[in-house]
């Protein structure tokens, strides 16, 4: 839910096979803040069955879905979760048990997807930066990787990463703002965005110390990027596009040549 | 106040609100002049302008309940901030020392499961034990006031239930007895089986002031509410009436008129509830 750019919302919509899908928003991480709902609704109900929950106006009525949670998630296409404090939210979800129905939903085959915090909880570990000194959090699990957003956006992140992953923190992918890490099962397939020149990084710990590999990602918008031929993101292919780069050498377990030791870097243009 | 010290039991104060305070009587300080003054009250140079931290985690840190403590807290002798645990990126200091920092934190209503489970997630449930022992002044209302109890009636997930609290007071709460009519016979059950230990059910308006696990005062900003302690023995409920003060009733004239905008308005309150569940 890109303000100004609904390439990735509509790059996960294709994922999903359903002619119009049903979409449920979960906004936990942000404390369910207005705003973020209803820009929810603009964007996906035109297309969608667009349903969201909220954990915390369920007693005023005004809590979105009002049966039980776990029937409703599990009919869904597409789950979206918030952006906001991944701490605050899995907090919240396990108090109501939402951590479990997401798991089952995973196993299910709905598509998950979310920025920020709604990226973090799918892995098993999360550097969460959201306030005072850089943390390591448990996510649901799902991906048995770390992960690390925003890493553009704060000139310190990219080195708190490695640092973690250094000490023990597992192998993971780092991605910068607009980028989104398409997983199928727990291997990644597609790395996608929603910028020309965002970039993601797979930060792995070599017996050099932490090296950070660039992954090859395909920018979403109308210009198709050097030397490949992207499909539009609204094309139904999308979702099945990856197949045809298995033979790309940049696989995400394979450090590369770019690979850099650990530190701070630039980041590529 | 410094949180390493421990305070001797009669100054740990809880006070519990089933109702009232700035977020439901915005015309009406009597509650949070009440609190402020417990604070005014302890030895000490900060007394005269104690510093007071409001937590509106329940709420899910909306807007509304941040503008209106400021609207009720900044004109008066008090520094009053916000901590919001879903903007913590605004927060300056740790956790520890912002929340052992304080002379009162007062608690926002909204969701008690919500309430209890963010604070887990962050340590904050640990903090505020540190602060209570220290002699922070705790106060809150609805899950904000269940919380400091052994167990309340949440209505978190729709229909009201038994949830346990952090158990800071012995007993259960429940709250808003007059104004969420479906609470109590919920309560009222969970104590008969046992669920939920005996304890008090409160109106909004009514506040009760715990020294230690003694109930000290019971307070009220309205005239008419009032509330009930309730145990069960052998089975069978045995219920004895509250009489709270009725705040500001020394004051001449101080609500005089007041009375039936507060019926009005509680009227309004009751048909909204009816209409959309429960109002702030």
């Amino acid at each position: 839910m890109e303000r100004d750019s609904s390439l990735l919302d509509d790059y996960v919509l294709s994922l999903t096979d359903a002619a119009r899908p049903r979409v449920c928003f979960i906004p936990t991480a942000s404390g369910d803040a207005d705003h973020y709902v209803v820009r929810f609704y603009r964007r996906f109900s035109p297309d969608c069955e667009a349903s969201h929950v909220s954990l915390f106006r369920r007693d005023q009525g005004t809590g979105g879905v009002e049966d039980d949670l776990a029937t409703h998630l599990l009919a869904q296409d597409l789950i979206y979760v918030g952006g906001g404090n991944v701490v605050s939210m899995l907090g919240a979800w396990r108090a109501y048990g939402l951590d479990e129905i997401l798991r089952t939903a995973w196993r299910k085959g709905v598509v998950l997807c979310g920025p920020s915090a709604g990226s973090l909880c799918w892995f098993d570990e999360a550097l969460s930066a959201f306030h005072g000194a850089p943390r390591s959090v448990r996510g649901l699990g799902l991906l048995p990787y770390s992960n690390c957003v925003h890493y553009d956006a704060e000139p310190e992140r990219r080195a708190e990463y490695h640092r973690f992953v250094g000490d023990g923190m597992r192998e993971g992918f780092a991605a910068e703002d607009g980028v989104a890490l398409h997983f199928r099962r727990t291997r990644l397939k597609h790395v996608v965005s929603s910028r020309p020149n965002a970039c993601a990084y797979r930060v792995e710990h070599t017996g050099d110390g932490v090296v950070e590999t660039p992954l090859k990602v395909s920018y979403l918008g109308a210009e198709p990027a050097m030397g490949d031929t992207e499909e539009p993101a609204s094309e139904p292919s999308a979702a099945s596009s990856p197949r045809s780069r298995r033979r790309t050498p940049r696989r995400p377990n394979v450090p590369r040549a770019t690979a850099r030791p650990a530190g701070p870097a630039p980041i590529p243009a | 106040m410094n949180a390493r010290l421990v305070a001797p039991i009669e100054d740990r104060l809880i006070f519990a609100m089933g109702g009232g305070g700035f977020t439901m009587e915005p015309n009406n300080p009597l509650l949070d002049d009440f609190v402020l003054g417990l604070a005014h009250a302890k030895p000490g140079a900060r007394a005269k302008e104690p510093r007071v931290l409001f937590l509106p985690t329940a709420s899910g840190d909306t807007t509304a309940q941040i503008n209106a403590f400021q609207a009720r807290f900044a004109d008066r002798m008090c520094s009053p901030a916000h901590l919001s645990l879903f903007r913590l990126r605004d927060a300056k200091r740790p956790l520890a020392e912002i929340v052992l920092d304080q002379d009162i934190i007062y608690v926002g209503g909204g969701s008690m499961r919500n309430l209890l489970a963010l604070w887990q997630a962050h340590g904050l449930d640990r903090l505020l034990v540190q602060a209570w022992r220290a002699g922070t002044v705790l106060a809150g209302l609805s899950a904000g006031a269940m919380c400091w109890f052994q167990g309340g009636v949440s209505r978190s997930s729709g229909p009201p239930e038994a949830l346990a609290g952090l158990g800071l007071l012995e007993g259960s709460l429940t709250v808003h007895t007059d104004g969420e009519p479906e609470r109590l016979p919920v309560w009222l059950a969970s104590v008969r089986e046992g669920i939920l230990p005996g304890g008090w059910a409160v109106d909004d308006g009514v506040g009760l002031l715990f020294r230690g696990q003694l109930l000290a005062r019971v307070v009220s900003s309205r005239p008419g509410a009032g509330g009930q302690r309730v145990d069960q023995v052998a089975g069978e409920l045995v219920r004895h009436r509250l009489e709270p003060e009725l705040l500001g009733a020394d004051r001449d004239g101080a609500l005089g008129g007041f009375d039936e905008d507060v019926q009005e308005l509680r009227r309004v309150n009751r048909l909204r509830r009816g209409m959309f569940g429960e109002g702030r």
